[in-house]
């Protein structure tokens, strides 16, 4: 199924690494898209392009080739990033990782602030979205706890919190289950659901967890730098 | 969100201790800055206060205060005779170390005044009075720590302080202490009982072996008091002050004395800068490398702990950086915490200073222009040590979030 207006878009995204004998080709000509709102798995072996496919989508390493258009906006034109790499992680990237890498000198409900703040967001409105946030994740009694007082779970939902108080058009989550145990990997996973449907993001989850593949709505696989996106619908 | 004060206030004690070896370091820094401004103070107090418009000191030499100078004591008649002197008064100083009779040590820079010209109501008196008497009396600064009333031993005479000075301190750091001319030279030329006789059979002896040892009345003459042998003279004395009349041009006096052989003539001013040049000169070169030191040893100092606060929340920067912060947000948190750094230290050595300086043995003088040219100095290390930290946080490369 594909939508008419993607939350992102990517076309012939190429990656290599090394010259000659070292010669990798790392991601070959990727093309997919991802709706709002919805899910998506990458699965793949180490080494398959699934690390590489992300710092591309997260604007940290640029292709050597290829397109790409985050919520209507291109970002990566002809394999070269086009804009503000800071504007558009602050307004439409959203990342989640498999520690929750909070800021350990911020509190929760300031790790969550912080996104609003470096995009100079009023700071009433900062606050505001900040504890609806925390309140829709079940943190918002621990929001001015510092990270090191907070246990794995809680750690996770503010970081999803983080992730998507600003409304990002993509959420990037780098196997955000791996150090959970299966009930608390469950939970984020539908916490990442709930968020992209109520919020409208596109998530893209790179997991090793097949546990985590029930509440995904397509999966895409990777392998040896090719991607097959077939937009396979996993569930509702 | 203030990120720098957040960072701090995860690890406040590490700071604050950091602020705190800093501070004491400023402090000195301040302290150093305040002893020389102490020295050249106290160097200078003195001349100040004896108000003369000229020196008269002997030939060849810098004196009084910078070198050793030996004057005929007529010559302070010579100069009264000059057109356009008003006054001329004797000056001798020497330096003298003894004990009380309680056992305290006592070190201070012996003064002459000329009796009854002089008698110090020129001085800073802040208790007591003048001398008021030709001998027996002194005038004593506050830093000898001696009281209005006290009695002083020195050789064979006891002398009552009468007044207390403030600030009056010769170049070397000693308290002065002024007597009447007299006494200031009979304190210098104190000698024992054994010592006199020794002297005088040397005399009687080198009389004897010269023409006119066959005069036996000269004999018996050269065994009595040196006071009364002309050929002797009256004791020397350091130099001569002379203070002009009003409208008086100082050029033409200054010129009239300097037609004379056997003296150098110097203006207050030049007194200053003799001073200043001399024994002032060398220690203000070692305060000022030692303050060089300190100053360096604390851009060190700070360059380190900000480059260890850098270090220490790299992945937090890469983090930041990932969120999408802009690199000015990143730089800035890290030149505020080393500014901050410095602004604590900084505040912290004006605060000791504030007290501790009054119990250093020295003077110590911090005014407003170097209490701002630390801060000059504070905000400069401030910047360059944040350097150290901003090049490790500019190589955060946000990768290292995702590969963690």
């Amino acid at each position: 199924m594909s939508d008419p207006i993607p939350a992102v878009e990517a076309r012939s995204l190429s990656k290599h690494y090394g010259e000659g004998n070292t010669y990798v080709l790392a991601l070959k000509e990727a093309t997919f898209r991802i709706a709002s709102g919805s899910v998506v798995a990458l699965l793949g072996p180490s080494g398959s392009g699934k690390s590489t496919l992300l710092t591309i989508l997260g604007l940290i390493n640029p292709p050597d080739d290829g397109w790409l258009r985050v919520g209507g906006m291109e970002v990566i034109r002809d394999g070269v990033i086009v804009g503000d790499t800071n504007l558009i992680r602050r307004r439409r990237l959203g990342f989640v990782f498999q520690r929750s890498n909070l800021i350990p000198f911020l509190t929760a409900e300031e790790n969550v602030r912080l996104v609003l703040d470096l995009d100079r967001v009023p700071r009433r409105e900062a606050r505001r979205r900040t504890w609806e946030i925390l309140e829709s994740l079940d943190v918002a009694d621990r929001a001015g706890h510092l990270p090191t007082q907070l246990s794995g779970g809680q750690q996770q939902r503010v970081a999803i919190a983080r992730a998507l108080v600003h409304q990002p058009s993509l959420l990037l989550a780098d196997e955000p289950t791996a150090s959970l145990d299966k009930e608390l990997g469950r939970r984020v996973m539908e916490l990442l659901r709930t968020a992209a449907r109520e919020h409208g993001a596109a998530v893209l989850v790179v997991t090793h967890d097949h546990r985590a593949l029930d509440l995904v709505d397509s999966v895409f696989e990777i392998e040896d730098g090719v991607l097959d996106a077939r937009e396979e619908q996993r569930s509702e | 969100m203030n990120l720098a004060l957040r960072d701090i206030r995860r690890d406040s004690s590490r700071f604050l201790l950091t602020a705190v070896g800093l501070g004491l370091l400023l402090t000195v820094v301040l302290a150093m800055t305040g002893i020389y401004n102490g020295i050249i103070k106290d160097a200078t107090a003195l001349p100040d206060s004896l108000g003369a418009d000229l020196w008269i000191v002997q030939r060849g030499t810098r004196g009084p205060f910078a070198e050793l100078s030996r004057l005929s004591s007529d010559l302070e008649e010579r100069a009264r005779a000059v057109p356009g002197v008003a006054k001329a008064r004797s000056y001798v100083s020497h330096t003298v170390q003894r004990q009380l009779p309680n056992g305290r040590p006592l070190r201070f820079t012996a003064i002459g005044l000329s009796w009854p010209d002089d008698l110090g109501e020129h001085l800073p008196i802040i208790e007591g009075r003048p001398l008021a008497q030709p001998h027996w009396e002194c005038l004593v600064d506050r830093s000898l720590g001696l009281s209005v009333g006290e009695r002083i031993p020195l050789g064979r005479d006891v002398y009552t302080v009468v007044g207390i000075t403030e600030g009056l301190l010769a170049s070397g750091g000693d308290p002065s202490a002024f007597f009447a001319l007299s006494d200031a030279q009979r304190i210098q030329n104190d000698a024992s009982n054994e010592a006199i006789r020794l002297d005088r059979e040397a005399r009687t002896a080198r009389v004897r072996e010269s023409a006119l040892g066959r005069d036996p009345e000269l004999v018996r003459f050269s065994r009595g008091s040196a006071k009364r042998i002309p050929a002797l003279g009256p004791l020397p004395v350091s130099a001569v002050m002379v203070n002009l009349e009003p409208g008086v041009p100082p050029e033409a006096v200054r010129a009239s004395l300097e037609s004379w052989q056997d003296v150098s003539i110097y203006s207050n001013d030049d007194e200053h800068l003799l001073i200043l040049g001399g024994v002032v000169e060398k220690t203000r070169r070692q305060i000022g490398l030692f303050r060089g030191l300190l100053v360096a040893i604390s851009a060190i100092l700070m360059g380190l702990i900000i480059y260890t606060m850098t270090a220490d929340k790299v992945h937090s920067i890469a983090l930041l950086k990932l969120l999408g912060a802009r690199v000015s947000v990143i730089l800035w948190m890290i030149l505020e915490e080393s500014l901050l750094l410095g602004a604590i230290a900084y505040g912290l050595a004006l605060f000791i200073g504030s007290f501790a300086f009054d119990v250093f043995p020295r003077r110590v003088v911090v005014e407003n222009e170097h209490r701002l040219a630390l801060l000059g100095i504070v905000t400069g290390i401030s910047i360059a040590a944040s350097l150290f930290g901003m090049k490790k946080a500019l190589a955060a490369d946000p990768n290292e979030v995702l590969a963690a």
